[in-house]
């Protein structure tokens, strides 16, 4: 029988506790989404790459993972984009500026920054999958030397529920990002494109081997927007995406966000997509 | 190795003296006919001669509930938990559970090691006893003997009228000191035959669960199912659990607890959205199959099953996970012998 | 913060869940420093114009029941049923697998036509529910955990799983290695499995799981040895709408 070598008790950690953290600033986006701002004692840098996750816990109510919005370009604080679905979100929307919450992380694989330089960036977002997706459009709009251009591809149901709407306007005034976007259903206000996230993508000029895309959205989005980038030609080694799933522990321990061998947690939330389209249970 | 002779009347003396050394846990008579692990009080109580407990020794370092930290509202602050080295003598061990041990060493201490379990895992000392596999165990197919003394200090092989003593570590021997044993000097028992068995092993097992994601079986098993969560809850290698915070009554405060969970559960891949990522039985199956016998064994190319027998012993639907994975290998078999 | 206003109501049910609430000796103090209890007729007189939470137990089974409960669901800003009677019918439910015509005569004879009534129903088939608090009585943990969470403006969780969840935390001897039918497998958890640990079988009284896979269920029983009429008769005992038309 072989054993298996455990590991020494001076490597062990307390992998649990949080670091308490302030709200600094509340900014509301739409009508369930919120734009947090949070703070580390001391200032402290969280340290986290572009696509990663922390977990916020409240006393009381519980922990929940969720992506980090801002780009590791943003020093002294960082951002949460948070939507309002469940009891932690809920009670996180009623806190105020200066309460405290637990934050432990970053956890996580996130965007490997080092095969995206020198390349061109396609980012397809779905509603909330802007959350993640910002941490990389930022980190590449301030990093312009390192990459070449930045398509910005952005879906959301209606356009009430669009998100970071000041930074869309940037974006698409911005002559250096090819910005497009496109809403489900249109209030009568909306004089942009309607229609789902993949009408976007056949439109788009790229340059097929230089653009890594990184793909993030609601579950039934990813079979489709793979589909219309396959058939745009863009390389399946150049598509990355960002899968989420449930998860307590954000260690690889718990098991909840396993997809067939994988822990999103450890492996993901960001994958290479060549590493995960064998496996039934990802798309 | 020195190997002494204890006759069945002795246990109760050898419990009695190693329980002066270090508290002993053993198994116990619980209910009408189970057996459970718990801490000696009467060296009398011990039962040596047992099919299998319901919670392997797993619950001492991974318990079933347990308080990882104690927070406080007002101040919202929190303490950790105050974890404590084990340091105890876990008697009468099989050797699939210790098996199952060392593969939670494995997944607990990989990656992020996990300060509770290790912590906990400090000080133990096991020993092990032979056992006469019955109707459900298979811990041979998975390369377990129930003579495997690797990992143990010391081990005790069932005789007619009594046990082989050996101490197999420095720390087995002088626990023994001062306990006045006969040498043994004829060889060890044949060991009893299994009545379960896996077809192939591992190496080959790889190859067959590479090609049943989508067996039928699955859907098969689920119909008899009904999704309880027995057969994870009693794995001595199931480790995933669920947090949860409790706040007591004057709202003042509360803990933060983590508890044992099952993938066979539906609400274990649910998110705040209502998305669930493996809805149905027959999804949930597979996934509990292919923890055991594929994922982490692609990656260590060990079964991660150790042949306990505990799911198919307890699931009150009479699931067998030996039948499970043989009509896997029949199939598969059936295939690749199948020209094209 | 102002306590939030609590009123408790009894439909159809032997307010065993409510005397429940009054036997929390240890914490019915700490229970009433969160609250104004604003109506509650086991206990004061008076109504009350509006309240923050009602809980509600027993089942609905006259014209009035249906009445009084639309009544309650308007002034209420949260509606918990208390108990198996409020939650799925309950053991009141019983009376739904006879004619209501047999029913009638059977309990009031002639005077049946002074008695309107109607098959007992869930609380939740006639308004909506916010939350449950299961069992029969309700289970005490379970009140404490949705109590808390609603003082604490905290949306309480509903367990998906089976009560076999909790005999195994607790390491419990199989009630069916017992040689006894238990319904536990079936049955929503959040007891702590009550029953089991005290030597008893589950008597199903928290309600069905979701999606509960009972021809499975049949099979365990057919299984084991145990009489399968005898355990429907048991299901039907506190889940006869939830059951109803499922056994052939």
């Amino acid at each position: 029988m072989n054993q298996f070598q455990m590991a020494s008790p001076t490597e062990a950690r307390d992998l649990y506790s949080p670091v308490m953290a302030v709200i600094s600033k509340v900014e509301k986006m739409t009508e369930l989404e919120n734009l947090y701002t949070v703070v580390l004692p001391d200032g402290a840098e969280l340290g986290h790459k572009p696509g990663q996750f922390i977990e916020l816990s409240i006393f009381g109510v519980g922990e929940a993972p969720f992506s980090i919005s801002s780009s590791p370009t943003h020093r002294g604080e960082f951002e949460l984009g948070i939507r309002r679905v469940g009891m932690l979100t809920e009670v996180l929307n009623r806190m105020e500026v200066g309460q405290k919450v637990g934050i432990r992380g970053p956890f996580g694989n996130g965007i490997d920054i080092e095969q995206f330089k020198g390349r061109d960036v396609l980012i397809v977002a779905g509603g909330i999958g802007l959350v993640p997706m910002r941490s990389i459009i930022n980190y590449v709009i301030d990093n312009p030397d390192d990459f070449g251009k930045l398509h910005i591809v952005y879906g959301s149901r209606t356009d009430e529920d669009l998100l970071f709407t000041e930074e869309l306007a940037r974006w698409e005034a911005d002559p250096k990002i090819d910005y497009h976007v496109t809403v489900d259903r249109g209030s009568l206000d909306w004089k942009g494109k309607t229609g789902v996230i993949t009408t976007l993508i056949p439109g788009l000029e790229l340059d097929l081997e230089k653009t890594v895309c990184c793909v993030c959205g609601p579950p039934i989005m990813y079979r489709f927007a793979l589909l219309a980038l396959k058939s745009k030609g863009l390389p399946e080694r150049n598509i990355f995406m960002s899968l989420e799933r449930r998860m307590k522990c954000g260690v690889g321990k718990c098991g909840h966000c396993q997809i067939n061998s994988t822990y999103v947690c450890q492996d993901g939330p960001v994958y290479h997509y060549p590493d995960i389209k064998s496996l039934q249970e990802a798309l | 190795m020195v190997q002494f002779f204890l006759e069945s009347e002795r246990v109760t003396e050898l419990v009695t003296h190693l329980k002066g050394q270090k508290p002993v846990f053993a198994p116990h008579r619980k209910g009408r006919k189970s057996f459970a692990f718990e801490r000696v009080e009467d060296a009398a109580d011990v039962v040596l001669d047992y099919p299998r407990v319901m919670h392997s020794i797993r619950k001492f370092f991974l318990p079933p509930r347990e308080t990882l930290m104690t927070f406080d509202l007002a101040e919202n602050d929190f303490s950790t938990a105050d974890v404590q080295p084990s340091d105890a003598i876990f008697f009468g061990v099989h050797s699939y559970d210790l098996g199952a041990v060392h593969r939670l060493d494995y997944n607990l201490g990989k990656g992020h090691p996990e300060k509770n379990y290790i912590t906990r895992r400090q000080g133990a000392v096991f020993v092990g006893v032979s056992f006469e596999p019955d109707a459900y165990h298979f811990c041979g197919s998975v390369g377990i003997d129930p003579m495997d003394t690797s990992g143990f200090d010391i081990f005790l092989t069932k005789l007619l009228d009594g046990y082989i003593v050996e101490a197999l570590t420095e720390v087995g021997e002088q626990l023994l000191n001062g306990l006045d044993l006969p040498a043994h000097e004829a060889g060890k028992p044949a060991r009893g035959n299994f009545q379960q068995h896996i077809y192939l092993p591992q190496a080959k097992l790889n190859e067959v669960m590479a090609k049943s994601y989508d067996n039928p079986v699955w859907a098969e098993t689920a119909e008899k199912c009904v999704g309880c969560g027995t057969c994870n809850l009693v794995c001595p290698t199931c480790y995933c659990f669920n947090v949860e915070d409790t706040v007591n009554i004057q709202a003042t405060g509360g803990t933060r607890d983590r508890h044992w969970d099952g993938c066979m559960l539906r609400e274990f891949t649910g998110v705040a959205g209502g998305e669930v990522f493996r809805e149905h039985l027959a999804d949930r199956q597979r996934h509990r199959v292919f923890r055991k016998f594929k994922y982490i064994s692609d990656e260590t190319g060990q079964p991660w099953c150790v042949g306990c027998g505990r799911c198919t012993a307890y699931c009150t639907a009479g699931i067998s996970i030996v039948n499970i994975v043989n009509r896997l290998v029949g199939d598969y078999e059936k295939v690749a012998v199948t020209p094209i | 913060m102002a306590k939030p206003r609590v009123a408790i109501f009894d439909f159809t049910g032997c307010e065993g869940c409510e005397l429940n609430q009054l036997n929390f000796e240890d914490q019915l103090l700490d229970i009433l420093a969160h609250v104004d209890i604003v109506e509650w007729r086991e206990a004061m007189d008076g109504h009350a114009d509006e309240y923050d939470i009602a809980f509600v137990e027993g089942s609905l089974s006259t014209p009035d029941c249906i009445k009084r409960i639309h009544e309650v669901r308007r002034k209420a800003k949260v509606l918990v049923a208390l108990g198996a009677c409020a939650v799925q019918g309950g053991i009141n439910g019983v009376k739904n697998t006879h004619p209501i015509e047999e029913v009638r005569e059977e309990v009031y004879g002639e005077d049946k036509y002074l008695f309107p009534t109607l098959p007992a129903l869930a609380v939740s088939s006639v308004v909506k529910v916010d939350y449950n608090v299961r069992g029969c009585p309700m289970t005490q943990l379970e009140f404490l955990k949705v109590f808390t969470a609603l003082v604490l403006g905290k949306e309480p969780i509903e367990p998906e799983h089976s009560v076999c969840v909790e005999c195994k935390l607790k390491e419990n001897e199989c009630v069916y290695a017992r040689g006894m039918i238990c319904l536990g497998p079936v049955t929503r958890a959040g007891c702590d499995a009550h029953c089991p640990t005290v030597g008893q079988y589950c008597t199903g009284c928290r309600g069905l799981v979701p999606e509960p896979n009972l021809k499975a269920m049949e099979e365990i029983l057919v299984e084991h040895g145990l009489n399968v009429d005898e355990a429907w008769k048991r299901l039907q005992l506190f889940n006869a709408n939830e059951i109803e038309g499922v056994r052939s």
